[in-house]
């Protein structure tokens, strides 16, 4: 466990001390930040609407959860497809290229304990990554009012069991997502092509389930099961099924899984 | 301390070394020769461990290489021909997370962290970033991760490349020093390393060993009518195709 968790605090301390998890937080911040505002306003547009129809029951029905929150919890997964490649690219292609991997290798560590420290890393990225999400929502508790509010004068403005599973949705995908991306960088020597591959992996599963729509019965349930964006839905929705983290955990336990046989391959070849 | 029997191995239909067999014996400094791509490097990955073999066997210390390597690389230190270093890391954050994976006693790794640094002397870039080392810090950053924990065998990769002139002088010192207690195995091109440091030499062609024996053995048993070959004179002779 201490060689694991040296090499997880390594890679952490890498990403932390070079601009690229400062760049890839910055990026995602800000574009959360766009697709919360856009929310924001159409809640707004929304309630001075409701407000003119002179109808407050029907405000009671707007709620910042489900009008900001959720949309955007939602739409953060997109912005996870386009990031965890690029964290998860040098994982093991890197020790590859700049020889480090020899290394690694040739110190007394079981290839189980190199997987278990690259992979608490990318979790450790993923939980920053949460943790900068989940301002936004404080944000919505702090300075927001909703519909239930505005009559009963206490409460959150936020349900924040359902914000809180949400959260936890996303850090399943990013753990999942990163799970994909470490297997994949740990066949490679180079950290463009584990990007890539690693992208086009995840982009699939992402929109596989637009097919969904034409197709009926048994194809459909499975294209729709395959496909991350239904399990991150119930999750963001606050009711995750079982077969919602059983999908996360089977891509966060063979992904490690696939890559501790890939690095052990080396001393075989 | 190392035994090599019969060891060859394949890449696909390139041959890189061919029934290799020598042993090093505890304490003993073995000079390891051949022209560039005649097998050294090969011979080394497989006997810390990196690369399995085609067939044959290595032994570290009565463990085989490939079915115990655990128990193999606790005892290997290896310092391979480019320096497997963090360019993104300072020397200390280096040398600290060497020593973990290394297994160094938690109590142990400030002072055993110290001795090496004393020895290759890096003491004075510890808290500088790798990536803007020179070359000759570079190679010795990574002689100082071969030292820690003290291992008993140390396998090095042409350890003397990029250092200064006074540089390999304190390096043939420490080298000499290490003799009796530890177990070297050092190769290099600058032949006179090899005479100043090592007591055997061991050359190789194309992957086949050709000669492993005492430096004055092998200075007698190749010498002319009228005097003794020098070492450059045998590797020449022995090691051209």
């Amino acid at each position: 466990m201490r060689n694991a968790l040296a090499i997880a605090k390594k890679e952490l301390s890498i990403y932390f001390t070079t601009p690229t998890a400062y760049a890839v937080f910055c990026g995602m911040t800000f574009i959360a930040g766009m697709m919360f505002l856009a929310a924001l306003g159409y809640f707004q547009k929304m309630s001075l609407q409701f407000l003119s129809f002179q109808q407050p029951q029907l405000l009671e029905h707007l709620n910042l959860t489900d009008m900001v929150i959720y949309p955007l919890l939602r739409n953060v997964g997109v912005i996870f497809l386009f990031m965890t490649p690029f964290l998860a690219m040098r994982l093991i292609a890197d020790e590859k290229r700049s020889r480090t991997f020899e290394l690694l290798m040739t110190a007394p560590i079981r290839p189980f304990e190199i997987m278990l420290g690259k992979y608490l890393a990318a979790l450790g990225l993923m939980a920053v990554a949460v943790a900068l999400l989940a301002l936004f929502p404080l944000i919505v508790t702090i300075f927001g009012t909703s519909g239930t509010m505005m009559n009963s004068g206490q409460g959150s403005p936020v349900e924040w069991s359902t914000v809180l599973s949400g959260l936890l949705g996303l850090f399943l995908v990013g753990g999942a997502m990163m799970a994909v991306g470490m297997f994949v960088s740990s066949l490679t020597e180079s950290v463009v092509v584990a990007a890539l591959v690693t992208f086009v992996i995840l982009l699939v599963l992402w929109i596989l389930n637009w097919q969904a729509g034409r197709l009926e019965g048994a194809a459909r349930d499975v294209l729709d099961y395959i496909s991350m964006p239904t399990h991150l839905d119930a999750f963001a929705k606050g009711a995750p099924a079982l077969k919602d983290l059983v999908y996360f955990l089977s891509f966060m336990i063979l992904g490690p899984f696939f890559t501790e046989r890939a690095i052990e391959a080396h001393r075989w070849a | 301390m190392i035994e090599v029997r019969n060891l060859t191995k394949r890449y696909r239909d390139l041959v890189a070394i061919e029934d290799v067999t020598f042993n090093v014996g505890k304490g003993e400094i073995l000079g390891f020769l051949g022209r560039n791509g005649a097998g050294k490097t090969t011979t080394m990955r497989i006997l810390t461990g990196f690369l399995p073999a085609s067939s044959g066997s290595a032994k570290v210390a009565g463990f085989d290489v490939f079915e115990q390597p655990l128990e193999v690389k606790r005892r290997v230190g290896y310092l391979p021909e480019q320096p497997p270093l963090y360019l993104d890391m300072t020397v200390y954050a280096y040398l600290k997370f060497v020593a973990a994976i290394k297994g160094v006693p938690r109590s142990k790794v400030k002072s055993e962290m110290e001795r090496v640094a004393n020895l290759t002397a890096v003491g004075a870039v510890m808290d500088r970033v790798i990536a803007n080392l020179s070359k000759g810090y570079r190679q010795r950053v990574g002689l100082a991760q071969a030292l820690l924990n003290d291992p008993e065998v140390l396998i090095l990769d042409e350890p003397t490349v990029g250092l200064d002139p006074i540089q390999v002088r304190e390096f043939r010192d420490l080298i000499r020093s290490l003799a009796g207690k530890h177990t070297v195995v050092l190769s290099t091109h600058i032949l006179s390393e090899i005479t100043a440091t090592c007591q055997r030499v061991l050359i190789i062609r194309q992957g086949k060993v050709v000669a492993c024996d005492d430096l004055q053995a092998l200075a007698k048993k190749y010498q002319d009518q009228t005097r003794e070959m020098s070492l450059e004179e045998i590797f020449i002779k022995l090691a051209e195709n």
